[in-house]
C-alpha cells in the first residue's frame, strides 16, 4: 500500500467509527442532544475553525460527517492525502464530542482530556516568549516504561510543553515522570482520538492568538505551521488511524517523528529508532532551539545535542 | 505552416520584436520557414537516400507503382535508419568535439602560463579518484594534467570501454554490454556510424540502430559528460543564483555584447574582460555607461550558471537580438549559429564576431580564438565592440519584457540543497535519499527533463513552457537545459512565485527547499548531469534508470544533437516524449521499433506528441505506469 493510501484507509476508518458513534450517542440523547466541550466559546474548535460553523446538537454532528467526507477524496497527491488527515482529525473530534454528550465525565485522573479555554490563555504568553519553546505531542507506547521515561523527561527538562496520548501515559507514570500542568506534561487520554484535544491547542492559538478568522483555512494552516512550535512523536505500532492522524498533524505544519519502519517523508515524517536521539531528532525538525537555561527538574537526562549542529552550514 | 493569426511565438518580447523586423523589412526564421513550405515529403518522412552517386534516390509510398527501393537495393527500413544514424552521429559529434575542447582547455589549465586554472579542485580530485589517477604526492597541475590527457584519450583509445560508463547502475551497464553498444571510444563510434551507413554497408534496421545508440551512448556518457565535467572543473561548479532573462536584459546606454554558441572556453573569457577596468573606461570614454554582456543559447547558459550573466534569448531569437539595433558585437563559436546572422547585421551597425576555425560565417568577422591567449583574444574582442558603440545608426528598440529566476542547479548544487531536509541525527547528509524518499512518498509523483531547441513547426516556446506547467501542476519537478531552460525563466518558471503553478506535494518540496518547481540544469551538453543525478537516484533504490518514475520531453527539437541527446536517453532507460516528428515516418517498421520495441530491450523509448497538453498526459501515466511497478 502506498503511504497516500494508507492515510485514506485511516481516513475511512476514522470516518466510519465517527458515523457509528453519533449513530449510538443518536439513540442514547436523540438528535436535538446537546453537544459542547467544558469551558470553551468556541464549540468544536477544529470544525469552527475550519468551517465557521458552530455546532451544537447531535444533529449538526451528524450533519457535519458529510463535510468529512467530502474531504477524503483518494486521488495519489500530497493535497488529497493532507485533507483527508485533516478529515481524520474532525472525525476524531466528532468522536470526542460525542463522548462529552453521553457521558457525565469522559475523563477521569490522569488524563485530562479536553483543555479549557483558559488553560490556553494562559499558556499563550509563555509560547510567545519562548518560555515554552514547543509543543511535543507524544502517542502510542515505547518499547518500555524506561525509554517512555526518557523521551518525555527530555522534553520535561527542556521546558517543552509535553501532551500524551495512549499508552504512554502508564508508562509516563511508571517511569515516575511528574505530571501536571506546571510540570508541562498532560497525560490526554488513552484513545487516540483523544490526541483532537492538543490539536484544538493549537486552532485556540491561531483563533486566540492569531486573530485568524473561522472558516478561514488557509490562514489557520498557515498559522499553525509558522507560529505553534509542535510536533509529534508516534511511538510503537502505527495503525492506519495513527497514520491519517498524524497526515492531519502534517497538514496543520507539525513533523512527525516515528520509531516504525514508515517511508519517510523529507522534513515532515521522519523515522528514529534511537530513543537516544529522539528528542533532538524532533526539537530539530521543529526548528526549536532551547533557551540555555534548563527547567530544574531533578532528572538526570543529558542529551548530546547542546552543542551547535555543526554539519549544516546555515 | 500556414500564414494565419497563429501563435508565433508565446513569448511576448518575441512577437513584439517579430513584428518590428518584419515593419523594418528583415527577413526572419519564421520568413524563411513560410517560404519553404511545403516542405519535401521524402525528406520529411527520411525516405530520400543521396549516400551514392547512383542517387538521389526517393521511395514513393504514395502510389503503388513508386519505387520500393533504393538502386542499390535498399528498402525504406535502410534508408530511413541510415538517415537516422547520421544525424544522430552528426549530434555526436557536435558535443564530442565541444567535450574535446574542454578537455584540451583542462590541459592548458594544467601548464605554468595560461589563462586557465583548477578553479573547482574537489570536483577534479572526485574525477581523479573515479578514474583510479594517482593523487598523493602531486600537485593539482599534474593531476589535472593526466585527467586531462585521459579525457582526451577517450576520444581515441585503441580499447577498453568510456570511463564514465561506470556512473551507470549495474543493472543499465549489463543491458549495453550484453546489446553491444557499451561505447568503446567517442570518436570511433561516431566514424563506425558513418562506415555503416555507407553505401553497401549495413542493411540492418537495428543493426543501424544499434550503432546510432552506442555513438548516442558515447556522447551522453562520454563527450557531453566530458564538458561538463571538467567545464566545472576549469570554470567551477554552478550553485544557484539569480538572474534575468530575455530581450528586455540589453541596455540602451551599455555597451551590449551578446556571447551566442556554445563553449564556455570563450565566453568565460569574454566575462572576464567585460570586467576588465580599461575597457570599461574606454567604454565609458565612447559615451556609454559601462559594457553589458548577455548570453544567448548554450553559452547562455553555461555563463549564467556559472557567472549569473543576464540570459538574452534562446535560438529563436538570436536575429530578433540584432534587430533591437543595441547590439554592439555578436560573439559567436560553434553551433546554433544562424548563417542569417550576417544578413541581418548588414542593416544595423552590429558586429558578427566568429572565433572558430570550426564554424566561420561568410561576411562576419572572424576573431580566431586560441585557448592558450583566452583572455587576451576575448579583450580584443570585447574591445572591437566597445569601439562600436559610437557607430550605432538604426533607433535602438528593446522590448521591455526581462524576467527574473534562479539558476545554476548542477548536480552538486541539488545534492547540497537536499541535505536542508535532512535530519542530523536521523539521516545521512549529501546522498540522494530526501528526493528518492519525496518520490517514494508521493509527495513528488517523478520528475521530467524538459530540453532541446526551438523549431517553427511549433509555435516558439510554447511547447516547453505548456508542457513545464502542466507537469508541474501535478507534482512532478520539472528540470531542464539549453533552449527549454530559457523558455522556462522567460515564463516565469524558475522564480520562487512559480509555486503558484504547482501542485501541493511540489510547492511543499519548493519551499522546504527554497527552489523553483524548474530547475536549470544548464546547457545541453549538460544533460550530462541530469544521467548522474538519475543514476545515483538509481542506484540509492538498486534499481535501473528505466524502472524510475521519470521521464524526458524535447518539445521544439531541431537540432541533430538533439536526435542524439534522445537516442542516448532511450538508451539509458528513459522515456523521451518528443514534440516534433523526426525523419523516420517513411518507415513503419523503424517507427515502431523506436515507439515501441525499443523499450523491451533497453528500457526507454520514443513517442511522439505534438501537443504539449497530451504530451504532459502521457508522461503523467508514464511515472503513475513506473510508480505501479514499483508499488509505491
Ligand atoms: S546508397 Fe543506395 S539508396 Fe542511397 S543513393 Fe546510393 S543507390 Fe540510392
Ligand atoms: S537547445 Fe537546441 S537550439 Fe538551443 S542551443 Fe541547444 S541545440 Fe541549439
Amino acid at each position: 500500500m502506498t503511504l497516500f493510501d494508507i492515510i485514506f484507509t485511516g481516513s475511512k476508518q476514522a470516518l466510519e467509527a465517527a458515523k457509528g458513534v453519533v449513530q449510538d450517542a443518536i439513540s442514547k440523547k436523540g438528535e436535538e442532544g446537546k453537544v459542547a466541550f467544558p469551558e470553551t466559546a468556541y464549540s468544536l474548535p477544529t470544525f469552527y475553525a475550519a468551517t465557521g460553523k458552530k455546532l451544537g446538537t447531535l444533529k449538526d454532528l451528524k450533519d457535519a460527517l458529510s463535510i468529512v467526507e467530502s474531504l477524503i477524496v483518494e486521488e495519489q497527491s500530497l493535497e488529497k492525502a493532507l485533507n483527508a488527515g485533516l478529515a481524520t482529525a474532525l472525525s476524531a473530534e466528532i468522536i470526542e464530542a460525542c463522548k462529552y454528550a453521553t457521558q457525565e465525565k469522559p475523563y477521569s485522573e490522569p488524563c485530562a482530556g479536553f483543555i479549557s479555554d483558559a488553560i490556553i490563555r494562559s499558556l499563550g504568553v509563555p509560547l510567545v516568549t519562548g518560555d515554552i519553546p514547543g509543543v511535543a505531542v507524544v502517542i502510542g507506547e515505547a518499547p518500555s516504561a524506561e525509554e517512555a521515561g526518557k523521551v518525555i523527561k527530555g522534553y520535561q527538562n527542556k521546558g517543552l510543553l509535553v501532551f500524551l496520548v495512549g499508552k504512554i501515559i502508564d508508562q509516563a507514570i511508571e517511569a515516575k515522570v511528574k505530571m501536571g500542568l506546571e510540570l508541562r506534561v498532560i497525560p490526554l487520554g488513552y484513545d487516540v482520538t483523544s490526541v483532537i484535544h492538543v490539536v484544538t491547542v493549537a486552532i485556540r492559538a491561531a483563533l486566540i492568538f492569531g486573530n485568524v478568522q473561522p472558516g478561514n483555512l488557509g490562514d489557520l494552516l498557515k498559522y499553525t505551521k509558522e507560529r505553534v512550535p509542535a510536533f509529534v512523536n508516534a511511538l510503537g505500532p502505527l495503525s492506519e488511524i495513527v497514520v491519517s492522524a498524524g497526515a492531519g498533524a502534517i497538514a496543520l505544519g507539525f513533523p512527525v517523528i516515528t520509531d516504525q519502519e514508515v517511508q519517510e517523508v523529507p522534513h515532515y515524517l521522519i523515522v528514529q529508532k534511537d530513543y537516544e536521539k529522539m528528542v533532538a531528532t524532533s526539537l530539530e525538525a521543529r526548528n526549536i532551539k532551547i533557551k540555555i537555561t534548563e527547567i530544574p527538574i531533578p532528572v538526570g537526562f543529558a542529551a548530546a545535542f547542546e552543542g551547535e549542529r555543526v554539519r549544516k552550514e546555515d | 505552416m500556414k500564414e494565419t493569426n497563429f501563435c508565433k511565438s508565446c513569448d511576448n518580447a518575441t512577437v513584439k520584436m517579430y513584428e518590428y523586423a518584419k515593419e523594418m523589412g528583415l527577413e526572419t526564421i519564421w520568413d524563411r520557414a513560410q517560404a519553404m513550405q511545403p516542405q519535401c515529403g521524402f525528406g520529411e518522412m527520411g525516405l530520400c537516400c543521396t549516400n551514392c552517386s547512383m542517387g538521389p534516390c526517393r521511395i514513393v509510398k504514395i502510389t503503388e507503382d513508386g519505387p520500393k527501393k533504393g538502386i542499390c537495393g535498399a528498402t525504406e527500413d535502410t534508408i530511413v535508419s541510415r538517415n537516422f544514424a547520421r544525424a544522430v552521429a552528426a549530434g555526436a559529434a557536435a558535443h564530442s568535439d565541444h567535450g574535446r575542447d574542454i578537455a584540451q582547455a583542462l590541459y592548458h589549465a594544467a601548464l605554468e602560463e595560461g589563462d586557465y586554472e583548477v578553479r573547482d579542485k574537489d570536483k577534479l580530485l572526485k574525477i581523479a579518484k573515479e578514474w583510479n589517477v594517482k593523487v598523493e604526492n602531486r600537485s593539482l597541475k599534474e593531476i589535472a594534467r593526466e585527467v586531462a590527457l585521459m579525457a582526451l584519450e577517450e576520444f581515441g583509445k585503441p580499447f577498453g570501454k568510456l570511463r564514465f560508463l561506470g556512473r551507470a547502475p549495474e543493472k543499465r551497464r549489463v543491458i549495453w554490454d550484453e546489446l553491444g553498444i557499451s561505447p568503446r571510444a567517442i570518436d570511433r563510434e561516431v566514424v563506425q556510424v558513418m562506415h555503416s551507413t555507407h553505401m553497401g554497408c549495413d542493411a540492418d534496421y537495428r543493426n543501424i540502430i544499434n550503432q546510432a545508440a552506442k555513438a548516442a551512448l558515447s556522447d551522453g556518457w562520454g563527450g557531453s559528460m566530458i564538458g561538463t565535467e571538467l567545464s566545472d572543473v576549469i570554470f567551477g561548479t554552478p550553485v544557484p543564483k539569480k538572474t534575468q532573462a530575455n530581450l528586455g536584459v540589453l541596455k540602451e546606454n551599455y555597451v551590449n555584447i551578446i556571447v551566442h554558441g556554445h563553449e564556455p572556453t570563450l565566453s568565460e573569457a569574454i566575462v572576464i574582460a567585460s570586467k576588465d577596468p580599461e575597457l570599461i573606461e574606454l567604454a565609458q570614454k565612447q559615451g556609454a555607461e559601462g559594457i553589458n554582456l548577455a548570453g544567448m543559447c548554450c553559452t547562455g547558459n553555461e555563463i549564467t550558471m556559472r557567472h549569473g550573466v543576464p540570459m538574452a534569448g534562446n535560438f529563436f531569437q538570436q536575429e530578433l537580438a540584432i534587430a533591437t539595433g543595441a547590439v554592439d558585437a555578436m560573439v559567436v563559436d560553434v553551433q546554433c549559429i544562424m548563417p542569417s546572422l550576417s544578413e541581418i547585421v548588414k542593416c544595423y551597425h552590429t558586429k558578427l564576431i566568429t572565433t572558430s576555425l570550426k564554424a566561420k560565417v561568410p561576411g562576419a568577422i572572424h576573431m580566431e580564438f586560441d585557448e592558450e591567449k583566452a583572455v587576451e583574444i576575448a579583450k580584443k574582442i570585447v574591445r572591437e565592440a566597445v569601439l562600436n558603440y559610437k557607430n550605432r545608426k538604426q533607433k535602438i528598440y528593446i522590448p521591455e519584457e526581462k524576467a527574473q529566476g534562479y539558476v545554476g542547479y548542477s548536480y552538486e548544487a541539488i545534492l547540497k540543497i537536499l541535505d536542508k531536509v535532512t535530519n542530523s541525527f536521523a539521516h545521512p547528509a549529501g546522498t540522494v535519499k530526501p528526493l528518492v524518499d519525496a518520490m517514494k512518498s508521493g509527495v513528488l509523483r517523478g520528475a521530467a527533463a524538459i530540453v532541446g531547441c526551438n523549431n517553427h513547426k511549433v509555435p516558439h516556446d510554447s511547447g516547453h513552457v505548456t508542457l513545464a506547467k502542466e507537469l508541474i501542476k501535478r507534482d512532478i519537478l520539472v528540470v531542464t537545459t539549453g533552449c527549454g531552460a530559457h523558455a522556462c525563466i522567460k515564463a516565469g518558471l524558475m522564480s520562487m512565485d512559480a509555486v503558484n503553478y504547482c501542485g501541493k506535494g511540489l510547492a511543499t518540496c519548493c519551499e522546504l527547499l527554497e527552489i523553483p518547481p524548474v530547475l536549470h540544469m544548464g546547457s545541453c551538453v549538460d544533460i550530462s548531469r541530469i544521467l548522474t543525478l538519475l543514476s545515483d537516484v538509481a542506484k540509492y533504490m538498486g534499481m535501473d534508470i528505466s524502472d524510475l518514475p521519470v521521464a524526458a520531453a524535447a518539445p521544439e527539437w531541431m537540432s541533430e544533437k538533439a536526435q542524439s541527446i534522445g537516442l542516448y536517453a532511450v538508451s539509458s532507460g528513459i522515456y523521451v516524449v518528443l514534440g516534433v516528428a523526426p525523419a523516420i515516418t517513411g518507415s513503419e517498421t523503424v517507427v515502431n521499433y523506436l515507439t515501441s520495441d525499443i523499450e523491451k530491450i533497453l528500457g526507454g523509448r520514443f513517442e511522439v506528441e505534438s501537443d504539449p497538453v497530451k504530451a504532459a498526459e502521457k508522461i503523467v501515466y508514464h511515472i503513475e505506469m513506473k510508480r505501479k511497478m514499483l508499488g509505491i
